[in-house]
């Protein structure tokens, strides 16, 4: 998969670039009550690196997320997961509607 | 201190004069050794007069006690059964100077590394009271000696003027001694001149050089010799003669020089990755990072972007560990290249100051740094690290045996295509493209093998120079007066060069300052009432010039004679093993001292 340079760019009409904060720790991960498969923080690293692919082809997982705000919460570099986990949903909607 | 178990009184078979002293290394060597027992067998020992025990013989009270055993006349030689001679032989040959006594009167027994620290119970009771026979034995029959005192030049040679090179140079200076400061190429800076800024401060590297440079040019003691190599080594600690080669434009031109100390501070350069590793010369988008550091310092900082060769950067990928830490059977390099397995150490900190750079000065060029591991060691480096995730550089982890791809590519415009399997991704492949990869190239020692053969200096594997030990002396060579300062010794930065470089420099003023040297007084000695000059011995000999056949007058006759150079002789007993009039003996290891060693060991 080639990775798209310019996602961060592209996500900060959604949630802003924090996911560029990420340093990979892993809290939001522990701390998710869905328990799934890295979740949130597998979509937070895919912002991070550009891949856009990897997020539409596994953009169902976004609508598990319940928006309980502890991932944001604690997050140690105040990368917003619980932010940009919305927005990427507003980016997927977005570019589903457009294809 | 005394112990009132000690035993002073002995009977009339005593004839002996031995102390011993017997170290409990605070439980290191009294867990595993009866201590007491040990002592008992001692005093039963004909030669010795008192053996006493200490917690700590290195103490000062334990030393106390072989200095009054001294100053009372109740002993004149001395045993210690401590820890290895490398750690204290010195402690108490100083304590039996100070006593007043010859600090040669003195026999060290190893009942620590060689007994308690691999032996236990009885056996180890029983190796010790031996090897403290065995001392004992060679201590009755030692004799008062004196060290070599050969003249010395008050001036040293260092080689290599880098940042290490000139540190020593100015430090040795500054000491009042006269220094050479050798360099090959035709200015001092070394690596440095090819440096941008400094991590982890962003001082600039040509500040620094030119800061050494202004007190070398201005000092009356440093002569620099450009454009110069060292031809040919003769000579000893005190009394090397050098012969210098120096390129100039008319045709090379030979200097030789009287010097007391060399300083080995030939230094390092960077790896140069072969052909076709991760593209490299197959790619002109594909640069070290000591190049890329060159283009820094080219680029204007004007720009929104960084621009390499003509081409603004978009997007650049970097990549850490090339031609370091490399695993046999894993990674292949160029056919007679070394692997080098080690960590060069710098790269690390490097990277990130440069791409921290980058991210502050040109906003528009956005990095990924791919490693394997981020040493970012020493004060203020980790902060580099933080730094660069705050500029958002982003972090690819990759395993040693599947480093990453990188390939031409023609995706989005962007020229190559780095393809990595992301340990931070869940292991996930993923393809970036780029318009530039920049491979952190590690640190290999310069090329010396001329000089280190003439010196017969010894080098790791790696080649690297070894110094006598990396902690009791970093800083020495095993050639006497030889030393090394910076990465001639292995990879490390500006900082620790100039430490290593500092402690050099001390090492050879303390040598020099007194314009003579004393030597260790175990070198051959020639009885000349028994050689008969059959010269085995010079034949023998390991050592260039140790050992001559010389002629002398006696009795009206020319005869020959065997004669030492005691300064240059090792002290290693070749000669002595070949001699057949037993005429030759190493000083404070004779023949007799052995078999009263080894009648000892018989005996227990």
């Amino acid at each position: 998969m080639i990775l798209d340079t310019d996602f961060a760019d592209e996500m900060k009409q959604y949630s802003g670039d924090t996911a560029l904060e990420c340093f990979n720790c892993g809290t939001c991960a522990a701390l998710c009550p869905l328990f799934h498969d890295n979740f949130p923080r597998r979509m937070i690293r895919y912002v991070q690196v550009g891949a856009k692919e990897r997020i539409l082809e596994n953009a169902n997982e976004l609508w598990r997320c319940l928006h309980c705000g502890l991932c944001t919460h604690t997050c140690p570099r105040e990368a917003d997961p619980g932010e940009i986990i919305l927005g990427l949903k507003q980016m997927v909607v977005e570019t589903r509607r457009r294809s | 201190m005394t112990n009132p178990n000690d035993k002073e009184n002995k009977d009339d078979t005593h004839n002996g004069k031995v102390g011993v002293y017997i170290c409990h290394c605070g439980g290191n060597i009294s867990d595993h050794v009866d201590v007491d027992k040990v002592r008992d067998a001692a005093e039963d020992l004909s030669c010795v007069k008192v053996a006493r025990t200490n917690m700590f013989m290195c103490s000062d009270p334990g030393q106390n006690m072989i200095i009054e055993d001294l100053e009372n006349g109740e002993v004149d030689r001395v045993v210690v059964a401590s820890c290895a001679p490398s750690l204290h032989e010195t402690t108490f040959r100083s304590a039996v100077e100070r006593a007043g006594a010859n600090p040669f009167v003195y026999e060290h027994a190893n009942i620590r590394e060689q007994v308690s620290w691999v032996h236990h119970g009885d056996p180890a009771t029983d190796k010790a009271s031996t090897l403290v026979a065995a001392a004992a034995a060679k201590a009755e029959n030692l004799e008062p000696l004196h060290p070599v005192r050969v003249d010395a030049f008050r001036h040293a040679t260092v080689i290599g003027a880098g940042i290490a090179g000139m540190k020593t140079a100015v430090d040795i200076a500054r000491q009042g001694i006269d220094v050479a400061l050798v360099e090959k190429t035709t200015q001092p800076g070394g690596r440095l001149n090819t440096l941008h800024t400094l991590a982890p401060d962003g001082e600039k590297a040509g500040d620094v050089v030119d800061a050494f440079y202004e007190e070398i040019q201005n000092s009356e003691r440093i002569t620099v010799y450009p454009n110069t190599q060292v031809n040919d080594v003769k000579g000893y600690v005190g009394n090397f003669t050098l012969t210098l080669a120096t390129d100039g434009e008319n045709g090379r031109a030979d200097t030789t020089v009287d010097t007391g100390a060399i300083v080995m501070a030939t230094g390092s350069q960077s790896y140069t990755p072969f052909n076709g590793e991760y593209a490299y010369g197959e790619h002109p988008q594909v640069i070290t990072l000591p190049e890329l550091i060159q283009t820094l310092a080219e680029n204007s900082g004007d720009e929104n972007t960084l621009t390499v060769n003509g081409k603004k950067i978009r997007n650049m990928v970097m990549i850490h560990c090339v031609g370091s830490r490399r695993i046999p059977g894993i990674h292949e390099t160029k056919e007679d290249a070394n692997l080098n397995e080690y960590c060069s150490r710098t790269c690390c900190s490097a990277v990130l100051h440069a791409g921290n750079f980058i991210r502050e000065t040109f906003p528009g060029t956005s990095i990924f740094d791919m490693y394997r591991d981020i040493r970012t060691y020493g004060r203020g480096q980790e902060e580099l690290y933080n730094r660069a995730a705050e500029n958002r550089v982003v972090f690819m982890r990759f395993e040693a045996d599947a480093p990453p791809r990188v390939e031409s590519s023609d995706t989005g415009n962007f020229p190559l295509s780095v393809t990595v399997s992301d340990g931070l991704t869940f292991n996930e492949e993923m393809t970036v493209p780029a318009d530039l990869v920049v491979l952190a190239t590690g640190v290999e020692p310069t090329d010396i093998s001329g000089i280190a053969g003439m010196l017969k200096l010894p080098r790791g594997n790696d080649g690297f120079l070894n110094e006598v030990h990396p902690k009791l002396r970093p800083v020495e060579l095993p050639v006497t007066g030889v030393f090394l300062a910076g990465t001639c010794q292995a990879p490390m930065d500006s900082s620790e060069a100039c430490n290593t470089a500092g402690a050099a420099a001390a090492k050879v003023s303390a040598l020099l300052g007194k314009g003579y040297i004393e030597l260790d007084p175990f070198v051959a000695h020639v009885d000349e009432e028994k050689c008969t000059g059959t010269g085995a011995c010079v034949d023998a000999c390991l050592v260039d010039d140790a050992l001559e056949l010389v002629e002398t007058e006696v009795a009206g006759q020319t005869v020959k004679k065997a004669r030492v150079t005691a300064a240059l002789c090792q002290g290693c007993g070749a000669c002595v093993a070949v001699c057949p009039e037993n005429a030759i003996e190493v000083n404070g290891w004779t023949l007799k001292q052995y078999e009263a060693m080894v009648d000892a060991i018989a005996a227990a």
